[in-house]
C-alpha cells in the first residue's frame, strides 16, 4: 500500500528545540495587502515555534508561554539588560533597610481588560498561589526553604515579607511574576494546571480574543490597558515549526516577524525583511564531568580547555562574530556583574600537552554528548574532537535527543558522557547561576564541588551592598574558572527578522526569552 | 455476513489491548520522560518533583496504564501531558482537518494510477511503458519532505501563488475559495507521494492479467486488444484496487505527517509528530489506537468489498 511517510523526526525536533521559529498567516490572500494603512486596523503576525505549555500565570515557564503572558498580563516591574527597573503596575518599590520586606504601592486607575479594578488583593492572590510548591513555578518565591509572604495594607499597597534576607529576592520579587485577577479566578481551587478557565482576563497591552492550537493565538487591543494604547490593533501569534516555511513566509510577507537562525539571514538580502541579531544573555558551554576518574585531576581538564579555540567553535556554531560574543565566565558577557579578571583558557596547545603529561594522562579517550538535532552543537562537537586530537585526546561523539541527554547527565557520576555540550539562560540574577555550581545543586551536571565556592554564593546572596556583593562574585567566576568544569564558550544572539513594512523595533524592545517586550509599541511604516 | 463483520470486530479488541500495552512499555522503556523535555535548570528537584507527582509519571508502569484504560474505557483519552489540552477535542478538530486534504489527494492519485498503470501495462516494454515506470521510480525515490520544500520554493516564494502556511487565512473560515488556494500545494505534494507506489500496482496486476489464459482465448477470437482491455483485464483489475480503498484508511488520520509539517496544516500529522519527541504518551497513544483502529476496519472493509465485487469469492464459515 501507499505509505510514504518519510518522517523527518530529527528536522521537526530540532526546529521546536533551536526555537528556530515558525510561520504566521497573514488575514489576506497572498498577493494583496490589507489595504489598511492605518495602524488601527492593521495586523502584525509574529511566527512562534509551538504552543505554549501552559498559560497560566502562576506556573508558565517555557519560552512560549511566557511570550503570551507579557503580551496578556503584566508584572508589577521589570529590569532591563542593564539592570535598571522599570515600574510596569507598580508606582513605587521599597526595599526595606533591614532587608527583610519590600513595599509596593500600585499606580492609580488600574483596570483589567474586562474593566474592574486592579487592587492589592489581585497582587496578594497571584504571589500566594505562585508560591505553592506543588503549582509549579515557586522556586523565585523562595528563599532557602520558606516561601516569601505578600499582604495588602490597602488596596493600593503590597508589603512582601522575606523569611531571612536575600539580595537576589530583594531585586527580583516584583518581576517576572505576571499578576492575574481575584475576582475571576478566586474560585480556582488547582493552579497546577496549565490552562486557566476563562481564558486571559489581563492587564497587558492586548487581550486575547481565540486560541486555536497548534495554530495561533489572535489578539486585539486593550482598551483597558494603563500604558500607550498600542498602535497596531491585532496581533497574531501563528504556530509553525518548520524553518524553512517560516523564511518562505517571511519573504512572501505572511509573517511580520520571527526569530531566525543566523544560517538564515543571508536569505533576506534583497528581500523586505530586516534581521536584528541581540543578546538574550545565553552561554553555550562544554561541561566536564568531574567525577569521573579520568577527569578527576583538575590539570587533565585545564589541559582539554587549553587545546580548544573559543573563537574557532563560535564560527562554526554561529557563523560570524556578528552573531555571537566570546564568553569567559559562568556568566553571559553582556551581564552586569560579569567579569574578564579569569583565566580565559586561550589556546596553547603546548602548554595543554604539558599539562596531560604532568598529570600523566595520556592516551585519554572521552565520550562527548550533544545535542544531535542542534546544528550548532553539531558544529562545536566535531571542532571539539579535531583540536583535542591535536593535543592526543581522542573524542567520540555522541549526538542525542536533548531531554535523553540532560535526564543522561542527571545520572551523576555513573553517566555515559564524560564531556557534554550544553546552554543556558538564567537572567541578570548572579545568585540564579548557583542552580548550575553549588555542590548538589539541581542543575549542576558537572558533579562539580568547590566548599569555598558554596561559602561565597551563600555570602553573595546575603550581601545587599553591591560593591561588596560584586565583589564576591567576582571570586566566584574566577574561581570556577580555575577549576575547568565549565568551558563557557559563547553568548550567541538571537535574531529576529522582521518585515519593513512596521517599525518601532527599538522601542518595542527585543527582549531575552518574550521576544519584544512591548510588541504594542510597534507600528506600521 | 454479519455473523463474519461481529467475529472481526470482536477480534479487534484483544489486539488493541496487546497495542496499546506495548507501546506503553515502549515509551517508559525510554530513558527519559515528558517532563524531562520541559525541565529548566533554574526548576529546583522539589519543582519537577512536584511535577512528576501531578502527571502520576512517578506511579509505576502497570499502575499509570490501568490509570490510562479506565480513563479510556469511558471515552476520555485524558490531557496532553506537555500542553495540558483535551486530546479528544484536539483530535476532533484535526482529524476532519486532514481528511480534507487526504481524500481528495489519495483519490486523485488513484484515479491517474489506474489510467497510467492500465497504459503501461498494457503496452509492457513500450516507450510509454517505460516512461510511466520511470516517473513512478523517481516518484518512489523522491523524500516528501524535499518535495515539499521544491513545490513551497516554486509556487510559493518565486510565483506567489498560494499562501505557504495554515488551512485558512485568519478570519476567512469558512471561505472555499481561500481553503482551496491553502490546499493547493500540500495536496500537489500528496499526490505526487501517493501515485507512484499505486501506478506500479495497477502495472503489474495489468501484466499478470494480460498473460492469464482468458486473454489467450479472447485473442484467439478475434477480440482486439482495447476491447480485452476494456471488457475483461479492466474489471478484474479493479478488484484488488478496492481492496486498496479499504487498506488506505488509516491514512486518512496518519498519511500526511512530513506534508502537514512543512506546510503547518493543522492536522493529525503535525499532533503526533510534536508529541513524539515530547515523550507525550496520552496524545501517542491515542493516534496510534485511533490508527490501529482504521487498519483494522480497512482490512474488514478491503474482504467485503473484495466478496461484493467478486463473486467467486465467499466468506469463509470461520473468521479468516
Amino acid at each position: 500500500m501507499p505509505r510514504k511517510i518519510v518522517t523527518s523526526l530529527a528536522a521537526v525536533a530540532a526546529a521546536g528545540l533551536l526555537l528556530s521559529g515558525c510561520t504566521a498567516a497573514s488575514p489576506e490572500t497572498p498577493g494583496t495587502s490589507d489595504g489598511g494603512s492605518a495602524s488601527s486596523n492593521a495586523t502584525f503576525t509574529y511566527a512562534i515555534g509551538g504552543d505554549p505549555m501552559s498559560m497560566n500565570p502562576i506556573n508558565l515557564n517555557d519560552r512560549w508561554g511566557l511570550t503570551f503572558a507579557n503580551i496578556v498580563y503584566s508584572p508589577l516591574a521589570r529590569v532591563e539588560a542593564d539592570g535598571t527597573v522599570v515600574n510596569e503596575l507598580a508606582d513605587t518599590i521599597e526595599p526595606a533597610d533591614d532587608g527583610l520586606s519590600v513595599t509596593v504601592t500600585l499606580k492609580d486607575d488600574l483596570k483589567w481588560s474586562d474593566g474592574e479594578p486592579i487592587t492589592a488583593e489581585d497582587v496578594v492572590f497571584t504571589y500566594t498561589n505562585k508560591a505553592v510548591r506543588d503549582n509549579g513555578n515557586a522556586d523565585l518565591l523562595y528563599v532557602g526553604d520558606q516561601p516569601i509572604t505578600a499582604s495588602a495594607t490597602d488596596d493600593k499597597t503590597v508589603v512582601f515579607t522575606l523569611p531571612s534576607i536575600s539580595a537576589a529576592a530583594i531585586s527580583n520579587i516584583a518581576t517576572e511574576t505576571y499578576i492575574i485577577p481575584k475576582h475571576i479566578y478566586g474560585d480556582v481551587t488547582d493552579f497546577s494546571v496549565t490552562q486557566l478557565d476563562p481564558a486571559a482576563i489581563g492587564s497587558g497591552p492586548y487581550k486575547l480574543d481565540e486560541y486555536k492550537p497548534g495554530e495561533y493565538l489572535k489578539f486585539s487591543a486593550n482598551e483597558n490597558y494603563y500604558g500607550d494604547a498600542p498602535h497596531i490593533s491585532n496581533l497574531i501569534l501563528q504556530i509553525l515549526t518548520d524553518a524553512d516555511t517560516v523564511k518562505t513566509a517571511l519573504q512572501t510577507d505572511q509573517v511580520s516577524a520571527s526569530f531566525v537562525t543566523s544560517a538564515q539571514v543571508a536569505e533576506f538580502d534583497g528581500t523586505n525583511v530586516s534581521t536584528y541579531p541581540y543578546s538574550e544573555g545565553r552561554v553555550a558551554y562544554l561541561g566536564v564531568e568531574a567525577e569521573k576518574p579520568a577527569l578527576a585531576d583538575a590539570k587533565v581538564r585545564q589541559a582539554l580547555f587549553f587545546a580548544l579555540d573559543r573563537a574557532a567553535l563560535s564560527d562554526a556554531a554561529f557563523l560570524s562574530d556578528e552573531y555571537y560574543e566570546l564568553a569567559y565566565t559562568i556568566l553571559p558577557p553582556s551581564n552586569p556583574w560579569a567579569t574578564e579578571d579569569v583565566e580565559k583558557y586561550n589556546q596553547d596547545v603546548e602548554k595543554s600537552k604539558q599539562l596531560l603529561a604532568e598529570a600523566n594522562a595520556s592516551d585519554l579517550k572521552l565520550t562527548l554528548g550533544y545535542i544531535g538535532t542542534d546544528p550548532a552543537q553539531v558544529a562545536e562537537a566535531t571542532q571539539i574532537q579535531e583540536q583535542l586530537a591535536e593535543v592526543g585526546v581522542t573524542v567520540t561523539l555522541s549526538g542525542v535527543d536533548a531531554s535523553a541527554l540532560y535526564a543522561e547527565l542527571e545520572k551523576g557520576a555513573d553517566n555515559k558522557f564524560d564531556l557534554f555540550l550544553g546552554g543556558y539562560i538564567m537572567g541578570l540574577e548572579p545568585d540564579a547561576y548557583s542552580a548550575l555550581f553549588r555542590t548538589g545543586a539541581s542543575a549542576n551536571y558537572f558533579g562539580y564541588s568547590n566548599p569555598e565556592v558554596d561559602a561565597l554564593f551563600t555570602a553573595g546572596v546575603a550581601e545587599l551592598d553591591e560593591a561588596k556583593r560584586g565583589d564576591i562574585y567576582d571570586q566566584i567566576q574566577a574561581k570556577i574558572q580555575d577549576d575547568a568544569v565549565f568551558f563557557p564558550i559563547a553568548d550567541n544572539k538571537k535574531i529576529i527578522a522582521m518585515s519593513n513594512s512596521f517599525t518601532g523595533i527599538e522601542e518595542a524592545r527585543l527582549v531575552p526569552i518574550y521576544s519584544l517586550e512591548n510588541f504594542g509599541k510597534l507600528a506600521v511604516k | 455476513m454479519l455473523g463474519f463483520i461481529a467475529r472481526r470486530l470482536a477480534q479487534v479488541i484483544p489486539l488493541l489491548l496487546v497495542l496499546s500495552m506495548v507501546v506503553f512499555l515502549l515509551i517508559h522503556l525510554a530513558p527519559y520522560d515528558v517532563v524531562d523535555s520541559y525541565t529548566t535548570p533554574a526548576m529546583s528537584e522539589e519543582t519537577v518533583a512536584a511535577i512528576r507527582e501531578r502527571l502520576g509519571l512517578n506511579e509505576p508502569v502497570w499502575v499509570q496504564y490501568g490509570a490510562w484504560l479506565g480513563n479510556v474505557l469511558q471515552g476520555n483519552f485524558g490531557n496532553s501531558l506537555a500542553t495540558g489540552l483535551p486530546i479528544g477535542d484536539e483530535l476532533a478538530r484535526r482529524i476532519p482537518n486532514t481528511i480534507i486534504l487526504v481524500a481528495p489527494a489519495y483519490l486523485t492519485a488513484l484515479v491517474l494510477a489506474i489510467v497510467l498503470g492500465l497504459a503501461a501495462g498494457s503496452r509492457k516494454g513500450s516507450l510509454l511503458d517505460r516512461i510511466i515506470d520511470s516517473i513512478s521510480s523517481i516518484g518512489i525515490a523522491t523524500p516528501s519532505f524535499w518535495f515539499a520544500l521544491l513545490v513551497m520554493f516554486v509556487f510559493g516564494y518565486v510565483f506567489r501563488l498560494f499562501p505557504v502556511f495554515g488551512m485558512h487565512s485568519i478570519g476567512k473560515e469558512g471561505d472555499v475559495g481561500d481553503l482551496l488556494l491553502h490546499l493547493a500545494m500540500p495536496y500537489f505534494v500528496l499526490v505526487v507521494a501517493f501515485f507512484p507506489d499505486l501506478t506500479r500496482y495497477v502495472r503489474s496486476s495489468t501484466i499478470t492479467q494480460l498473460d492469464e489464459d482468458y486473454v489467450q482465448v479472447q485473442k484467439a477470437y478475434g477480440a482486439s486488444n482495447g476491447f480485452i482491455l476494456r471488457r475483461h483485464v479492466s474489471r478484474n483489475i479493479l478488484l484488488p484496487i478496492i481492496t486498496q480503498l479499504g487498506l488506505a484508511l488509516p491514512l486518512l488520520v496518519t498519511g500526511a505527517i512530513v506534508t502537514e509539517s512543512i506546510f503547518a496544516w493543522p492536522g493529525v500529522g503535525l499532533y503526533i509528530l510534536n508529541a513524539t519527541a515530547a515523550l507525550d504518551y496520552p496524545v501517542i497513544l491515542a493516534v496510534l489506537l485511533l490508527s490501529a483502529v482504521l487498519v483494522m476496519l480497512g482490512n474488514l472493509l478491503a474482504d467485503l468489498l473484495y466478496v461484493a465485487a467478486d463473486p467467486r469469492i465467499r466468506l469463509a464459515k470461520k473468521a479468516a
